[in-house]
């Protein structure tokens, strides 16, 4: 009795998608109505413990316990390469419906340092959710306690010692916009190692850095470091006090991208069931608590609109690299 | 008092039965993840986290803590045993350690790595609940100037374990040191020698080249020594044999070296980065100065193994000192269970250890528990583990090639690293074939770009100034610390020899203890 209802049902959706979506949906037999049917395959790509992992686990747990995903999800870190490894593995699935991941700073960052073989315009947009951004700190030893005794400091002394992870990235970008916009001059020095960075500026060698404030609220609530300025657009719930760069008069500082990213070539109807899925996922209690916990500003946008934000944040931290010769 | 008590608090936490449970599990399974090549402390926890999820963060941190001490011991095992270390901290371990399974004495070997670990691990965890507060100080004085000094106390250590051969000594450290230019330059942002692939962007990881260089490498040489024809001349060892026992003499000759270790292991620890390393290779190179017979070391010296043992598990309490204290991860492992403290909903930082006592004390508590399961549980594996070197080499080649293959593709899954290792393994063989020494490499290569990256650092920061390391009271220290090291040497050569007139004029023993505590 049944049976031939459903069949018919299907075929009109099949057909109302197919015409939907047109010619781009390239797999037109994964119909919104039989999906998901399999086991999703989930590829963090950087290892257990860091940032991107945590934010991974999350989600699939929320998506678990509110048997949001019918099916199983298997989770894997590929790491390597700063993210090369796990998001070429999903490069490399083309059109496949069950393979996804989650994004971070790499995710722009990798392809402009590296020949990916692939860059953010490849895969399709799920949508953004967070954005990391970072405090720019100072050790009390200094006596600095405002941003504008931090750039009177800066002048003085003619050139200050700057902290930040690696080159390519957007710490780097983050003390090169202020400090030209500020009117005073760095020497930035790479670190490796969040640990590293810290006890620099701790034991006397830098005079400022930059980091997530995930990394540095520690420290922050326990007097160790001074914040002084803070790159989101709304101050942190956690340390209400450290004004925005937008307070102090500094716009259009980049912010890292916390998104979810489908392979490329995926049907539009999946595309959709993803951001709907995903709507309800980021209204749970479990996930706020996930972005304080983490000291994420939540910034939600949906698909096309995601891929713009993507692509203004690489142009902007393309162009900018280049100008310091940090990238050719 | 107050924090004896705080440590005897967390011991209590510690051993509910649901604790000692997961102490056990995780003690097992760590030295089950560390028997596999390459995969050391950092991979078993990497790999084991997730189980942990569901844990409270005490449970989850106990066995968190016994996976570490476990892995660390299993890559103890793989270095005596198969002359392959699990992870950089036991490079130095192989030196004597497989020398002695070679003659047969894994057992005590294996024994006297346990004991020591053991007792550095006692003496770390006293150290970590006394010393905190004023080493968590000294944590916060190391900017770039002092870690590239550390860095450098370890690279000269090299010298010691090249021995005679300068020439081939130096130039397998330069291979080390040309190998560890590849990837990302951290100070410009330029690719080096990738060929624009992006899987070597993050440069040559030390896993691949150390198993192939050790692991892989003594197969075919002891292939083309003849080694699947030999009869073996362990037989006769048995676990009722009393061989599996050290020796009063193993004893008397390495308890000062364990001593030693352990507090040299503590200090070097606490300074972020290559600590555990570093210490390791310099508790070695200290027991070959102080010893009454270096010319011993390398071919089965009982201190050889046993300093850096101790010295690899004391860095690692010396290492929680800046994690817990300030909440920053002083080496790879750490930062891994850093990550952890988040997934668990703590934060990290300097106060948690007021925000969060038990968990803390938890944590320090379960470090010394265990070590003690380890030093029980190997009691009654020792003869298990043991008897792989009598198992006859035709049959242990092909596992080992197959574990070597399987440990390094786990770690990354990565089959470029699996291809880098099995180059490593053919060039192992060379490199022993003509008296090179792959040791120097691989130290070369876990060290060198560390001493780049810190002195990169040190001279953007100074401006291309090297007076920076003398204007840092820190920094200041331990530059008179590199310049003694690199006397030691030298003075306890002379030692040597003014006791050996002594003993030319008048022939009467000289206490071997008091002879021993010159360089403490």
């Amino acid at each position: 009795m049944r049976q031939p209802i459903k069949a018919v049902v299907a075929a009109a959706v099949a057909a109302m998608t197919i015409t939907a979506c047109g010619a781009s949906a390239g797999g037109g037999e994964q119909a919104a109505d039989n999906y998901p049917r399999k086991e999703l395959d989930w590829t963090i790509a950087f290892g257990p413990g860091g940032g991107n992992d945590i934010m991974a686990r999350t989600m699939v747990d929320i998506l678990k316990k509110n048997k949001l995903y019918p099916e199983d999800i298997r989770v894997e870190n590929r790491e390597g390469g700063s993210g090369a490894t796990g998001w070429g593995y999903l490069f490399g699935k083309r059109g496949d419906p069950y393979a996804i991941s989650t994004t971070s700073g790499s995710f722009i960052t990798t392809p402009l340092e590296a020949k990916t073989g692939w860059t953010y315009k490849d895969f399709t947009p799920v949508g953004l959710f967070a954005t990391d951004n970072a405090v720019f700190a100072v050790a009390p030893k200094s006596g600095i306690t405002t941003w504008q005794q931090w750039v009177q400091f800066a002048k003085r002394k003619g050139k200050v010692a700057v902290g930040g992870i690696s080159t390519v990235n957007v710490d780097f970008i983050l003390h090169a916009m202020l400090a030209k916009a500020a009117g005073y001059q760095i020497d930035y020095v790479p670190f490796n190692e969040e640990g590293q960075l810290q006890t620099s500026l701790l034991s006397g060698a830098l005079d400022a850095v930059v980091s997530n404030p995930a990394e540095l609220i520690g420290q922050l609530q326990a007097k160790k470091m001074t914040g002084l300025l803070f790159t989101g657009t709304r101050p942190l719930a956690s340390l209400p006090t450290i004004p925005t760069a937008e307070a102090l008069g500094y716009k259009g500082l980049p912010s890292m991208p916390r998104g979810l990213i489908l392979a490329p070539n995926v049907p539009a109807s999946v595309q959709q069931w993803w951001i709907d899925t995903m709507k309800k996922v980021v209204a749970t209690p479990q996930w706020k608590n996930y972005l304080v916990k983490n000291q994420l500003t939540e910034d939600i946008r949906w698909g096309a609109d995601f891929t713009a934000y993507l692509q203004r944040t690489s142009t902007d931290l393309e162009s900018i690299l280049r100008q310091h010769g940090a990238i050719k | 008092m107050d924090i004896l008590s705080d440590l005897i608090n967390g011991i209590g936490n510690a051993v509910s039965p649901a604790n000692l449970l997961l102490l056990c599990a995780g003690v097992f399974l760590g030295m089950v993840v560390g028997v596999m090549p390459g995969l050391g402390p950092s991979a078993g926890i990497a790999i084991l986290l997730p189980l942990t999820f569901g844990l409270d963060p005490t449970g989850a941190i106990v066995m968190l803590a016994a996976v570490y001490y476990g892995a660390m011991y299993g890559g103890t095992i793989t270095s005596v045993l198969i002359n392959t270390p699990g992870e950089s901290a036991t490079v130095a371990s192989t030196f004597d350690g497989y020398p002695l399974a070679r003659q047969g004495r894994a057992g005590p070997a294996l024994v006297m790595a346990a004991i020591a670990s053991f007792v550095a691990g006692t003496v770390g965890t006293l150290l970590l609940t006394l010393a905190a507060p004023v080493t968590a100080a000294v944590a916060t004085s190391f900017g770039p100037p002092e870690l590239f000094l550390v860095v450098m106390a370890g690279l000269l250590m090299l010298i010691v374990i090249v021995g005679k051969n300068r020439l081939l000594g130096a130039i397998s450290a330069l291979l080390g040191f040309a190998l560890a230019t590849v990837g990302i330059d951290i100070g410009g942002g330029e690719q080096r020698y990738t060929f624009g692939s992006a899987q070597l962007i993050n440069g040559i990881d030390f896993i691949p080249v150390a198993i192939g260089l050790f692991g892989v490498g003594e197969v075919l040489w002891a292939l083309y020594n003849g080694g699947h024809l030999e009869r073996l001349q362990y037989i006769g060892v048995r676990a009722g044999g009393g061989r599996y026992w050290p020796t009063a003499r193993d004893w008397a000759e390495s308890r000062w070296a364990m001593v030693r270790g352990s507090l040299l292991g503590f200090f070097v620890g606490v300074a972020p980065g290559a600590g555990a390393t570093v210490a390791s290779v310099m508790s070695y190179s200290v027991e070959k100065s102080v010893a009454k017979k270096p010319e011993k070391f390398g071919k089965g010296a009982m201190p050889g193994l046993v300093g850096p043992e101790a010295a690899n598990n004391a860095a690692t309490s010396g290492a929680m000192v800046p994690l817990l204290t300030l909440g920053l991860p002083g080496s790879a492992a750490t930062a891994v269970l850093l990550g952890g403290f988040l997934m668990w909903g703590l934060q990290p930082g300097p106060q948690l250890m007021d925000q969060n006592p038990d968990f803390a004390w938890g944590l320090i508590a379960s470090m010394y528990l265990g070590n003690a399961i380890l030093l029980v549980l190997n009691v009654f594996c020792i003869p298990a583990f043991a008897s792989v070197a009598r198992v006859p080499f035709r049959v242990l080649a092909p596992i080992i090639i197959v574990l070597c293959v399987l440990g390094t593709y786990t770690v990354n899954g990565s089959i470029i690293e699996v291809g880098i290792m099995l180059g490593c393994g053919v060039l192992g063989f060379f490199m022993r074939r003509f008296g090179f020494v792959p040791a120097a490499t691989v130290v070369a290569l876990v060290l060198g770009p560390l001493a780049e990256e810190t002195l990169r650092q040190t001279l953007i920061i100074s401006r291309g100034s090297f007076t920076i390391f003398l204007h840092r009271p820190a920094s200041l220290l331990l530059v008179c610390v590199v310049a003694l090291l690199c006397l030691l040497p030298l003075i306890s050569a002379a030692i040597r020899r003014r006791r050996a007139q002594l003993r030319a004029e008048r022939p009467v023993e000289t206490d071997p203890s008091k002879t021993n505590e010159i360089e403490v």
